[in-house]
């Protein structure tokens, strides 16, 4: 139990320098390292198309979301070891990652709020994501909640730790209900909409020119080649609204879509993924902004350094509150050996 | 801190008594046995203090009563989702009043202090499962009040009365595999009452939203086709609840 | 048959109100556990009986060549106690008749009948607990205790609340305990130090 405090050989004591400057001068990189990301989110990545400066908080959002994630399978398996083991670190090592957790779920779902007003209006839309993290909030405040409510040390341990491992159980149902809980996501991930094709959908002018992508219905009217640009005419009919007409292009030259309209009133987009001029035949998709936000490599590797950051700065700030945690231990074990100093 | 007032050598007390000490560990109770008498005991004693029952049952008409008048004498009618708003009316009814009375079943243990008395005596799976059979016998009599109520305050028409019945059944299920545990933690813990909602409601979301689903399903008389997916997902979330707590539940009942 | 002490430590928050506890008790032997209010008696019988977990240290049954912890010990404990409730709701028969169940023992009837005539409480049975005086509440705590004849008996305060009647009952217990296993008694009534074959004063 006194393990960090106590080193007795000289050396365990030479080691435990090392470590800790080798510990100093991985906190120093990690600053160093975020500090990077930073200034990459402002200054080096590009604009991303239809979002502007907004697209930036992208970095930051997914990232915190991931360590909210992390931190509550961290928790879990602390929680589980110290069932098993019934060691106070263990204990400390799970109330650590979820309060850091609990921290970067309200900052994941901060900036996520935030976003969504800017880019789709909204602050909140039961989107599966957004109901996760909310149970995964509530959860975690559960924990504390009982945590405060009990006395004895040992309780307080142990029925924690029972609760997280239970309320861990009921997280894949919810992974599983939440998607059908919402008709539409704003994420850009298309495993969780609700009927939708990832890949979209291919209709045929002299076929099946009309076909349902997930509740809207799509109907291809003419294809029209305008010098590298073919240009498609698409009647949409989504529930409750009028039926619009579309006209998304494709740039043969360089094989991607080029003009994407976005729908009445809602910043969904309509896309031309592919075009077969010879059979009459194109692949149409219905795209949130910021779905091709990470296709930029500047982008991408900022992204990957942003979750690799934060990463390491939940495994360090869990690992510093639980040494605070097991130091508080300490000292009430010594009060309760030698007394209060008087 | 600590002396011997008699120094008796060990070898003359033992000469001075016959003891005779049995050591065979009795056989241990069957564990169905065990569990009924847990299951009976418990019974007996709500239908003479008839405390969760009572309460139980005056939420589910306080709250069907506010409801109904809250709509007003005339149900929307014309209202597209209306089997799904009353489905969800109804599951909110049930979840509020099964928090009122889902606990009680080991606070009453812990209050009257006789959690020890048991504790000493009884497996603690046969704690577990009694109290479970309990707390679910004790829900699917306010099923049965709070469906009557509604089909009768509120002219709910029910579609499918089969696949309404079991819907309710197996919702109760994953309700009641979800909450015994956690009444047994917050038993343990002060300020219980607000605790276990607090504890029991975000594990309770999951199945909530299928069990709505799948009532809003029966309330339009779909067919077993559509409605057997949400009764499934129910099952299988009672089964996976259940399963955790048979694990859990000696860490949670130990002293 | 065994129990063994070793170490044991019991802590309550910053306080220690047992430090270090070791001791062997066989067969036919009573320990009585004396000292003042909070000076930890109470708390170390819980520990014998497993509703508490020591700060450290250990406590073993040893019965028969296995060795068993208090958690797993229940069925082979008596624990008579202040803080031990039994049902207010049954009767005293239904108590018995319950705790006999989950035990997995068959007891008849008229044996109940019997194990309630040796506490003191014939003829009222069938009346339910809340009916009971204090004593008699108390006399019931023995028949719980005694109801699956347990080789440990463990007794916490066990006069109190009863009269003289109850103290000869008490007297009984323990006399009939050194011929089938050990008993630890926990007291701060001078008077029943006599029961002891060894006295552990704490504080």
């Amino acid at each position: 139990m006194m393990a960090p405090f106590s080193h007795t050989a000289t050396g365990k004591k030479a080691a435990m320098a090392l470590r800790s400057q080798l510990a100093q001068g991985a906190k120093f990189l990690l600053g160093l390292w975020m500090a990077g990301v930073i200034v990459a989110m402002f200054v080096i990545i590009p604009q991303y198309e239809g979002l502007g400066d907004a697209g930036r908080i992208i970095i930051m959002h997914v990232p915190t979301a991931w360590v909210t994630s992390l931190a509550f399978v961290v928790s879990g398996v602390f929680s589980a070891l110290y069932l098993f083991r019934r060691r106070v670190s263990d204990d400390a090592s799970a109330v650590a990652a979820a309060e850091v957790g609990f921290l970067f779920c309200i900052l994941a779902t901060a900036t996520g709020a935030i976003f969504a007003q800017i880019v789709w209006g909204v602050f909140w839309n039961w989107d599966p994501r957004e109901t996760s993290i909310l149970v995964l909030l509530l959860i975690y405040a559960a924990y504390f909640a009982l945590r405060s409510a009990i006395d004895d040390d040992n309780r307080k341990r142990r029925l924690g730790a029972v609760y997280n491992l239970f309320a861990a159980v009921t997280m894949p149902f919810l992974l599983f209900v939440a998607p059908r809980l919402a008709d539409s996501s704003l994420h850009p991930n298309c495993a969780f909409i609700q009927g939708s094709q990832c890949d979209g959908i291919t209709l045929e002018l002299s076929g099946a020119r009309i076909g349902l992508l997930g509740d809207s219905k799509l109907e291809l009217k003419s294809l029209e080649r305008q010098g590298d640009l073919v240009v498609a005419d698409v009647n949409v009919t989504r529930p409750g609204y009028q039926v619009e007409n579309h006209r998304p292009s494709f740039d043969l030259a360089s094989g991607k879509p080029a003009d994407r309209p976005e729908f009445d009133g809602e910043q969904f987009m309509l896309a031309v993924e592919q075009v077969d001029l010879a059979t009459g035949t194109a692949r149409l998709n219905i795209e949130a902004p910021g779905s091709g936000l990470l296709g930029n490599s500047r982008t991408l590797l900022t992204f990957f350094a942003s979750m690799i950051g934060f990463t390491a700065l939940f495994v360090w700030l869990y690992r510093l509150r639980a040494q605070l945690l097991m130091g508080e231990e300490w000292l009430a074990q010594r009060e309760r050996t030698y007394g209060f100093p008087s | 801190m600590i002396d011997s007032d008699q120094t008796t050598s060990e070898s003359t007390l033992i000469a001075k008594n016959n003891v005779q000490v049995s050591s065979l560990k009795p056989q241990a109770p069957s564990l169905a046995a065990a569990t009924l008498a847990v299951f009976r005991k418990d019974l007996r004693i709500e239908l003479r203090s008839r405390y969760a029952l009572n309460a139980l049952l005056l939420f589910a008409v306080s709250t069907v009563v506010a409801i109904s008048l809250g709509l007003g004498p005339i149900a929307p009618r014309d209202n597209r989702d209306l089997k799904l708003i009353q489905a969800a009316l109804m599951w909110v009814a049930l979840l509020f009043a099964a928090f009122t009375g889902l606990a009680r079943a080991f606070v009453q243990e812990e209050d009257t202090r006789t959690a020890t008395a048991l504790r000493l005596a009884a497996p603690p799976l046969a704690v577990y499962l009694g109290k479970l059979l309990f707390n679910l016998l004790l829900l699917l009599v306010l099923d049965a009040v709070i469906a009557a109520l509604f089909i009768a305050m509120l002219r709910v028409g029910v579609g499918a009365p089969l696949m309404f019945a079991a819907v309710l059944a197996v919702g109760s299920c994953a309700l009641v595999a979800a909450t015994t545990l956690i009444a047994a933690i917050i038993a343990r813990a002060s300020a219980k009452g607000a605790l276990f909602a607090v504890l029991s409601f975000p594990l309770l979301i999951p199945p909530l939203v299928v069990a709505i689903r799948g009532t809003a399903f029966a309330l339009e008389g779909e067919s077993w086709a559509v409605g057997a997916a949400p009764i499934q997902v129910l099952l299988a979330y009672t089964l996976a609840l259940f399963v955790a707590s048979l694990f859990l539940f000696k860490s949670v009942w130990e002293a | 048959m065994q129990l063994e002490l070793a170490n044991i430590t019991i802590d309550y928050g910053p306080r220690r109100v047992l430090a270090g506890a070791s001791l062997t008790l066989r067969a036919g032997q009573v320990l009585v556990v004396a000292g003042a209010n909070g000076s930890g008696k109470s708390s170390l019988l819980r520990v014998l009986a497993g509703l508490q977990r020591p700060s450290a240290g250990t406590a073993t049954y040893e019965l028969g060549g296995a060795r068993y912890q208090p958690e797993d010990a229940g069925w082979l404990l008596g624990w008579v106690a202040p803080d031990l409730q039994l049902y207010r709701e049954l009767t005293a028969v239904e108590n018995l008749r319950f705790f006999a169940d989950v035990r997995g023992l068959r007891k008849t009837r008229a044996e109940l009948a019997t194990l309630l005539e040796e506490v003191g409480l014939a003829g009222r049975g069938d009346d339910a607990l809340a009916t009971f005086s204090s004593g008699m509440a108390y006399r019931l705590k023995y028949a719980y205790a005694l109801l699956h004849d347990p080789p440990v008996l463990l007794l916490d305060e066990p006069t109190v609340t009863l009269d003289e009647r109850g103290a000869a009952l008490v007297e009984r217990v323990v006399a009939r305990q050194r011929t089938r296993g050990l008993a630890v008694i926990a007291t701060n009534d001078s008077r029943e130090l006599r029961y002891g074959d060894y006295v552990l004063r704490l504080g």
